[in-house]
């Protein structure tokens, strides 16, 4: 067998299969730009018409509760807010990037499902644990698990061993822990090296490369703790369980980073469990 | 209780099954795959996943020996509406193949019938776009119970979850568990394999069957 490449390698080798749109670019270039303004932020997003009309669609949903007042992207910039419009923007990107990236272990739908019930779990924890940015929060969960499509892709017999591995376990393996079991790195690891060469906001990246070890977080501990508890929450809103112990087990440590407790479980899940099917029309992919 | 001694003595014809210690619930356990079964008069578990498939867990609850089976009716030519046990299909013969072998077992070795205890799980229907075949296994255990005069005790069966599904036949005591839809596609292709080996088998009299 060859040698199994590194995560590095691994994104190098995809760098042509997935790409972000350049309206996002654009807009990451001017959120960045001390001298741009919010104008200039809305004009970019209307050069392209389908994400200025999917932008018009997400600004009045639900999620951002102005349900059906924003006509305009240049007041939809205004309400979002010209920093967030940026994870904005990279959560409506993120699902098409990948479309260019099937595998033959998870359907894009279950796999953008999954997800997104961790953007809403992380959305919400954020919200409870305050001096948290929710939209962040929201798209650092949409894309906490972008590596297993790298992985799946790249290097389906090794994942297909790892699956393996956890029902062989009875499911007491966790899967990224028989990833490492079986390629020395994990999906984490990959996720961490595309948000370096997508040049992905820190905050993101942390939260993509560290949410299965949080002690490992540099700058942003607090926020790769809220999406590490997002993931175990999103599992339980997929399985309809509110028992911790019927997932992938919880750092303890991650509720005191966080300052929440287990109370927020139950209302953090059913706000998930709530609001999946809009975010699934909004985020996700076509079933 | 810990792992050191050993896991427990095995029944003559199940050498083959693997067989560890798990921390979690501080006992052995023999996990199974589509197609096998397992039974023990002994204190420990028996596990498998299942998609679409079906594991019936029968127990003598005088004496706690009892055992786990896993498998799914396979697809035919002509398919019949209903899945009845007493069908001569060549379909069914692989349900009352599993189901008559984990019984026929218990019984060898003491297992008495006015005692048995009948739990059944699987069945779901775990990927979009696929035919409901869980529905039809579903119909052909409650079908196979009611003809040989069981009652099923506990179940859980339909849905679109798949399961892991964890028996004690020493207590009677089943876990079951969700499983999240990353592990939908494998478990499928896994039983797709099983039905695959089974159907490429040559169609052979009853009697090499039983």
């Amino acid at each position: 067998m060859p040698p199994i490449p590194t995560p590095a390698a691994l994104v190098q080798d995809i760098r042509g299969l997935v790409t972000l749109p350049d309206v996002y670019l654009r807009i990451t270039a001017l959120v960045d730009d001390p001298d741009s303004s919010a104008a200039d932020i809305a004009r970019a997003a209307s050069q392209d018409p389908s994400f200025a009309a999917r932008l018009l669609q997400v600004a009045n949903s639900a999620l951002y509760g102005f349900s059906g007042q924003i006509a305009t992207v240049p007041r939809a910039v205004t309400v979002i807010g010209t920093s967030q419009i940026r994870h904005l923007a990279l959560a409506m990107s993120v699902a098409s990037s990948f479309a260019g990236l099937p595998n033959e272990l998870v359907s894009m739908r279950n796999f953008w499902r999954h997800s997104l019930f961790c953007a809403l779990a992380a959305r919400h924890l954020a919200r409870e644990a305050r001096r948290a940015d929710p939209d962040a929060l929201f798209t650092a969960g949409l894309l906490h698990d972008i590596g297993e499509l790298i992985l799946f892709n790249r290097l389906p017999a090794e994942a297909a061993e790892a699956l393996t591995r956890v029902l062989d376990s009875g499911d007491e393996l966790p899967v990224h822990e028989a990833e490492r079991q079986v390629l020395g790195f994990d999906h984490a690891d990959v996720g961490g090296e595309l948000a370096r060469l997508w040049k992905l906001p820190p905050l993101i990246a942390e939260c993509i490369a560290h949410h299965h070890d949080i002690a490992a977080a540099g700058a942003h501990p607090r926020e790769t703790a809220l999406v590490h508890l997002a993931n175990g929450l999103a599992l339980m809103a997929e399985i309809g369980s509110l028992d911790p112990g019927d997932v992938s087990p919880l750092d303890p440590r991650a509720w005191e980073v966080t300052g929440l407790d287990e109370d927020c479980i139950g209302p953090a899940v059913a706000e998930a469990q709530g609001g999946i099917e809009a975010a699934e029309q909004l985020f996700g992919v076509a079933p | 209780m810990s792992g050191a001694a050993g896991p427990p003595p095995v029944l003559p014809g199940f050498e083959h099954v693997k067989r560890g210690w798990h921390n979690s619930y501080g006992a052995y356990a023999a996990r199974i795959l589509p197609g096998e079964y397992y039974v023990t008069r002994h204190e420990e578990g028996i596990y498998t996943t299942l998609g679409s498939c079906i594991s019936a867990c029968i127990r003598d609850r005088a004496t706690g020996i009892g055992g786990m089976n896993h498998f799914m009716l396979p697809q035919t030519a002509n398919e019949p509406q209903d899945w009845k046990a007493t069908g001569l299909g060549a379909a069914t013969r692989y349900g009352n193949f599993a189901m008559e072998h984990l019984i026929n077992t218990i019984m060898k070795h003491g297992g008495r019938r006015e005692n048995l205890e009948v739990k059944v799980f699987g069945g779901g229907r775990i990927l979009e776009n696929m035919t409901d075949v869980g529905r039809r296994n579903i119909a052909f255990v409650r079908d196979y119970l009611k003809a040989e005069g069981l009652k099923v005790a506990a179940e859980d069966v339909g849905e679109i979850y798949p399961r892991i599904v964890l028996y004690f036949p020493n207590t009677g005591k089943v876990k079951v568990k969700r499983l999240r839809s990353l592990h939908a596609n494998l478990i499928a292709s896994q039983e797709r394999k099983y039905v695959e080996s089974i159907a490429a088998q040559p169609v052979a009299g009853e009697i090499e069957l039983f």
